[in-house]
């Protein structure tokens, strides 16, 4: 494309006020680009100028101005490359002139004057400039033939309702269930708690219309008795083989080589002939990943709604409560299936059971938490189960004894009713043991509301059993991606099919797989039929941003997607290992394969690549490379005492979010950093570093999202990958004899701004402490 | 299990609870609200918090055995200031009527006071009575002056207290005599049922105390209880405990209203009757005589508080009356009014009204004595003593 650049200077909001617009203006005329300037850009005349210039040929625009959170569908112009140059908030609103003055008339032609705000608006204005000569106008990956079926695994009510959901929407389902009909648990209950208004009744099963419902639809496929074998290719084109449960085919999906098996017996790695050698053995009988059934089916997007199991209660955590060893102690679903066979008898004795303990919690230990895999639901189980003992019997009594009880939004209303019943008793407690009591039981209970230790004889006790994710047994989805068939790092959900549960329900760690219900967390039959919606629409969503060829989230509508340099490539799979979503699988040598409509667009393959060949249309290593090096470092050789230069690559999930609404806020930011957004830590390649101190700055940090256990990077990895690499950096810059201080990584969550100025003034600081960086000037 | 306290609920508690006007138990959800704002409540062991869990627990021994229940005064703090509505105010008046039923022998009597149903029975019975000795003592004077002389004659009194002819006088309507044959007997009845009850009562609160660690008295020392009963009797007489409470002011006025009508009352019927068997001076009294003003003074008292009472409980939105609280109610106007419309008719000169009034008079009062250990009047006993008591033991 001819680039016909045009900058544009918006001197509203407080810039012309402390800029000198003239001068910065002299930047881009200097280089023979046109440049305006308006006090409203963002109006009608100012838009107008541009609209103007746009349509004499200008197509590629720097605004300077507000940030890029703002104004954002206003600068929108068909054709263009826009940047914006935000020398408001992190600019004039952040670097007040009274902590930074603007020089006098006397001291306008003094050399020696340091004029902090006109450097930092000179910098970024440079900094756009050079970034528009090294990006391009996106072209969307399209597919060559699209599928736009959705697959559903599990036949239970979340299947069922987001299967119905779909289809009302236009969609053809295809609903695969591993038992012999559909329904799941939901099929299998005495009665239901309220879904409706006023909360305050058990109803009776909802499924079996829903079953009906699902039957009146020609384009709802229901395959009973089947399981997915594997699900091959990507959204959009998922090649999806399916078996009956139990029978091996050569389509089952190739599992990676455990750990243990990539080492010899010496405990030496194997090199990669052998390792080769050693899966195709491991994975015997089993076609590679990269080879497509023929006969597979295609499907656009799956919706996973595989649900749960009860958890089973081993181990000696739960040995006081006698599961296992006294007959009459049973779970919340074992106790489910005995009423809803009829009146509720004890297992050991078939004797009535008058009195019933429900324990919510395992008690005797150093917490208070419940049974693991609990959740609200479990709470008002054990309420729909004391109203069975009371139904069965006149003087049936049913005790509830809880750590928590939670009864979400109108369920309120539910508990509300349950306890009105003067047969159910309801304390908080922990439960001491549970023990036999001739041919009944005791419970003995600690620290209740009645104020004492207490003991309760019971007929039965049932246990709140939480609801395992089937994704704990099996990876369910069986994916031919080279990362293997389930969910990575699924251990940090405790196996739960998930990937950030506040910011992105539905979203698992896999494109085009979207959860829903019990795989999810522990839910209620009304809770799951609600999840269904969300997860269909996901779906949904998915299958139309494949079909325009833009990315589905977080980076929704993006068009761009990563562009490989292969000549350069060196096999080292390091691009294919850390994507956070399994984009990227490799043939047998080991050269990555991008699936695009896998790929969020994170760019953690462009951080990873040591060899920078991959990049993207408008953001690649050579477009912050250029920035970078767009920053002009004063040296001695310009000022008696150069102000120190410091990078700031800044997560804009988060963390530029966060340094605007400090702007906003008019916290004062140090005048010596330079900002550069990057889609996500992930994406920062150690190359942008060592440039920016080669060059002669001082420091550099990046600022992103919380890694660990309770992340918050938008793309699950990539901040945890960036602290990594952060930490191999520090080695190198030793070996440049350049304190591995100068590089540091800050965490910041989207409302810590009145954070971030402490952050980084102190960072300045500590830089200053250190001096200036000796390569400056080279 | 060592000290464990073994939880057996009682349905029927629960069920009796409910039905004695503490139906909203079940909504306690346990916040303690109304431990925090009862303003007599103590610190150490709060009430009512505890008391509602066990009252939706059906845990009977811990509620009738309780002190705690009797220093409420019902005032009424804790139901507005519910969140869930579960009156707990009105929970502990149900309680206390229960407690009362539970110290009370026998307990078909206890059954028929707080059972509407038998409201007939408990009116009717004192009402054929006084029908019986009406007509004795109108229709046979002289058969009975006959049996009187021929029994009680060396004593030198005589059947008739109607001495003056000119005036109406409900002697000649019901004879003294059998007046007080009714109430002497049935007062030491009331007397009788009291005690027994009490004894039970105040070993009950006392190991329920200790085994809830309210006390610090392990062992229970009678003369201390006494020495407390007469540092308390001054703080009940004038309402301190009751003008604590913040949302139901007028109450404690309207109740020391009652209260000292009946005191009133009280003195003037035992100067009567001293004088009357001691110095043989009949009634009725002259208006002039200063033991008639405390009369007059104490009956209007008893029925302006009364009226106060009723007008109180039909205003009150968030409180519940259920038949033992209307049942008490009635009596104390209906013996104020139907006592002051007997004084007032007979002053008129209208001799059917007054004996009318009188009549009735008699059946209310024969209710009041009779019923007394087994109604909601049974209060002025209980919870003077649980007051004595929590005195006494540091409560």
């Amino acid at each position: 494309m001819d680039k016909k650049y045009g900058v544009y200077i918006c001197t509203g909001c407080g810039i012309g006020e402390s800029v000198d617009v003239e001068k910065l203006s002299e930047i881009p005329e200097e280089e023979g680009i046109s440049c305006k300037s308006h006090p409203c850009f963002c109006g009608n005349e100012g838009l107008e100028l541009i609209k103007k210039d746009v349509a004499d040929g200008t197509n590629t625009i720097s605004i300077v101005g507000c940030s890029r959170r703002v104004n954002f569908d206003i600068f929108k112009f068909d054709g263009c490359i826009v940047d914006r140059v935000n020398i408001r908030e992190q600019g004039v609103w952040s670097h007040p002139r009274s902590k930074y003055p603007a020089p006098t008339e006397e001291q306008k032609d003094d050399e020696e004057f340091i004029d902090q705000v006109q450097m930092l608006a000179d910098d970024y204005l440079k900094m756009s400039i050079a970034k528009l000569e090294k990006v391009d106008i996106p072209e969307p990956f399209k597919l060559d033939a699209i599928s736009k079926k959705i697959l559903v695994i599990g036949g239970g009510i979340t299947g069922i309702s987001a299967a119905l959901d779909a289809v009302k929407a236009g969609y053809d389902v295809t609903i695969v269930e591993k038992e012999a009909q559909i329904g799941g648990y939901a099929a299998k209950l005495r009665k239901q708690m309220p879904v409706e208004d006023p909360y305050e009744n058990l109803i009776p099963l909802q499924i079996n219309a829903k079953i009906n419902e699902v039957e009146a639809y020609s384009n709802i496929t229901v395959k009973t008795n089947t399981i997915v074998a594997r699900i091959a290719g990507q959204p959009g084109e998922f090649t999806v083989t399916m078996k009956k449960p139990g029978d091996k085919i050569e389509f089952d999906v190739p599992y990676p080589l455990p750990e243990e098996m990539k080492v010899d017996e010496n405990g030496k790695e194997l090199d990669v002939e052998k390792l080769a050698e050693v899966y195709k053995e491991y994975n015997s009988g089993k076609t590679d990943i990269l080879t497509l059934d023929p006969d597979g089916e295609l499907f656009g997007a799956v919706i996973l709604a595989a649900g749960w199991r009860p958890d089973t209660l081993e181990g000696d955590t739960y040995a006081h409560l006698g599961y296992g060893e006294i007959p009459d102690v049973v779970t919340n679903s074992q106790f489910e299936e005995i009423a809803a066979a009829g009146k509720i008898k004890r297992p050991s004795d078939g004797k009535e059971a008058e009195s019933v303990v429900f324990i919510q919690s395992p008690g005797k230990g150093e917490d208070d938490s419940d049974f693991n895999y609990c959740g609200s639901v479990t709470s008002m189980v054990s309420l729909k189960q004391a109203r069975y003992v009371r139904e069965d019997y006149i003087d049936g009594k049913a005790y509830v004894v809880y750590q928590h009880m939670r009864t979400p939004g109108l369920q309120e209303n539910f508990y509300k009713s349950m306890q009105q019943d003067e047969g159910v008793f309801l304390t908080k407690g922990e439960v001491m043991s549970v023990s036999k009591n001739g041919s009944g039981l005791i419970v003995d209970v600690d620290n209740t509301l009645l104020g004492e230790q207490i003991s309760i004889k019971a007929d039965m006790v049932v246990l709140a059993a939480g609801m395992v994710p089937a994704t704990m047994d099996d990876p369910v989805i069986n994916l031919a991606y080279r990362q293997g068939p389930g969910f990575r790092d699924n251990d940090l959900f405790d196996q739960y099919a998930d990937s950030n549960f506040i910011c992105f329900p539905y979203e698992t760690q896999r494109t085009g797989i979207y959860a829903a219900g019990c795989i999810r967390r522990s839910m209620t039959i009304e809770e799951s039929m609600e999840d269904a919606t969300g997860a269909a629409l996901k779906a949904i969503q998915c299958i139309e941003s494949v079909n325009r060829g833009v990315s589905v989230h977080p980076r929704s509508g993006d068009m761009t997607f990563p562009d490989f340099f292969f000549q350069r490539c060196t096999q080292c799979k390091r691009c294919t290992e850390e994507c956070p979503f399994g984009a990227l699988d490799d043939d047998e040598k080991g050269t990555p394969l991008l699936n695009p409509t896998r790929c969020r667009r994170c760019g953690t393959c462009m951080g990873a690549c040591p060899e920078r060949i991959i990049g993207f249309a408008d953001y690649n290593i050579d477009s912050v490379g250029s920035m970078v090096k767009a920053v002009g470092v004063p040296s001695e050789d310009d000022f008696d005492e150069p102000p120190f230069r410091i990078l700031g690559l800044v997560c804009e999930n988060d963390a530029y979010p966060a340094l605007d609404i400090a702007g906003l806020n008019r916290l004062e930011l140090n005048a010596q950093v330079r900002f550069i957004p990057v889609r996500c830590l992930g994406s920062v390649n150690v190359i942008w570093i060592k440039d920016a101190l080669a060059q002669g700055m001082d420091g550099a940090f990046l600022l992103g999202c919380k890694h660990g256990d309770d992340y918050q990077c938008h793309f699950v990895k990539g901040s945890e990958l960036a602290d990594i690499r952060m930490k191999k950096i520090g080695d190198a810059l030793t070996s440049l004899a350049l304190e591995e201080e100068r590089v540091t990584q800050f965490e910041v969550a989207i409302d810590e701004y009145d954070k971030l100025p402490g952050m980084i003034n102190d960072f300045v600081e500590m830089v200053e402490a250190l001096g200036p960086n000796p390569f400056k000037g080279f | 299990m060592g000290d464990r306290y073994l939880v057996e609920p009682d349905l029927d508690f629960v069920k009796d609870v409910i039905g004695r006007g503490g139906d909203s138990l079940k909504k306690c959800f346990q916040c303690a609200t109304c431990a925090v704002v009862c303003p007599i409540s103590p610190d150490k062991k709060p009430f009512p918090r505890k008391e509602m869990i066990a009252a939706s627990w059906g845990l009977k021994e811990k509620l009738v055995h309780n002190v705690d229940i009797w220093l409420c005064h019902e005032c009424g703090d804790c139901s507005t200031s519910c969140p869930r509505d579960a009156k707990p105010g009105d929970v502990l008046s149900a309680v206390r009527s229960l407690a009362i039923s539970d110290y009370a022998t026998p307990k078909f009597i206890a059954n028929a006071v707080n059972d509407p149903q038998k409201l007939p029975l408990l009116l009717g019975v004192p009402a054929i009575i006084f029908a019986v000795l009406a007509f004795l003592t109108m229709y046979c004077g002289g058969m009975m002056e006959t049996i009187f002389d021929s029994i009680f004659g060396f004593t030198g009194f005589h059947w008739s207290h109607g001495t003056q002819s000119d005036v109406t006088s409900h002697s000649d309507f019901v004879s003294t005599w059998f007046v007080d044959m009714v109430f002497v007997p049935l007062a030491f009845l009331a007397v009788l049922v009291f005690a027994q009850g009490l004894v039970r009562f105040v070993n009950d609160i006392h190991a329920n105390a200790v085994a809830e660690g309210k006390t610090d008295k392990e062992e229970f020392e009678i003369a201390g209880f006494f020495q407390a009963l007469v540092r308390v009797i001054p703080v009940i007489l004038k309402h301190d405990k009751f003008s604590e409470c913040s949302e139901n002011k007028d109450r404690a006025t309207a109740h020391l209203m009652v209260l000292f009508g009946f005191i009133g009352l009280f003195i003037v019927t035992s100067i009567f009757f001293v004088v009357m068997y001691g110095f043989g001076i009949h009634g009725p009294y002259q208006q002039l005589n200063p033991v008639k003003w405390l009369a007059n003074i104490a009956g209007i008292s008893l029925v302006i508080g009364g009226a106060l009472m009723i007008k109180n409980r039909l205003t009150k939105e968030n409180q519940t009356s259920s038949y033992k609280d209307w049942y008490l109610l009635g009596l104390v106007f209906g013996l104020g009014a139907t006592g002051m419309l007997t004084e007032m008719t007979r002053l008129a000169g209208s001799a059917f009204l007054a004996y009318f009034f009188y009549y009735l008079h008699l059946i209310l009062i024969f209710n009041l004595f009779a019923f007394l250990p087994f109604s909601k009047m049974a209060h002025f006993v209980y919870r003077t003593v649980a007051m004595a008591y929590a005195e006494y033991a540091n409560r």
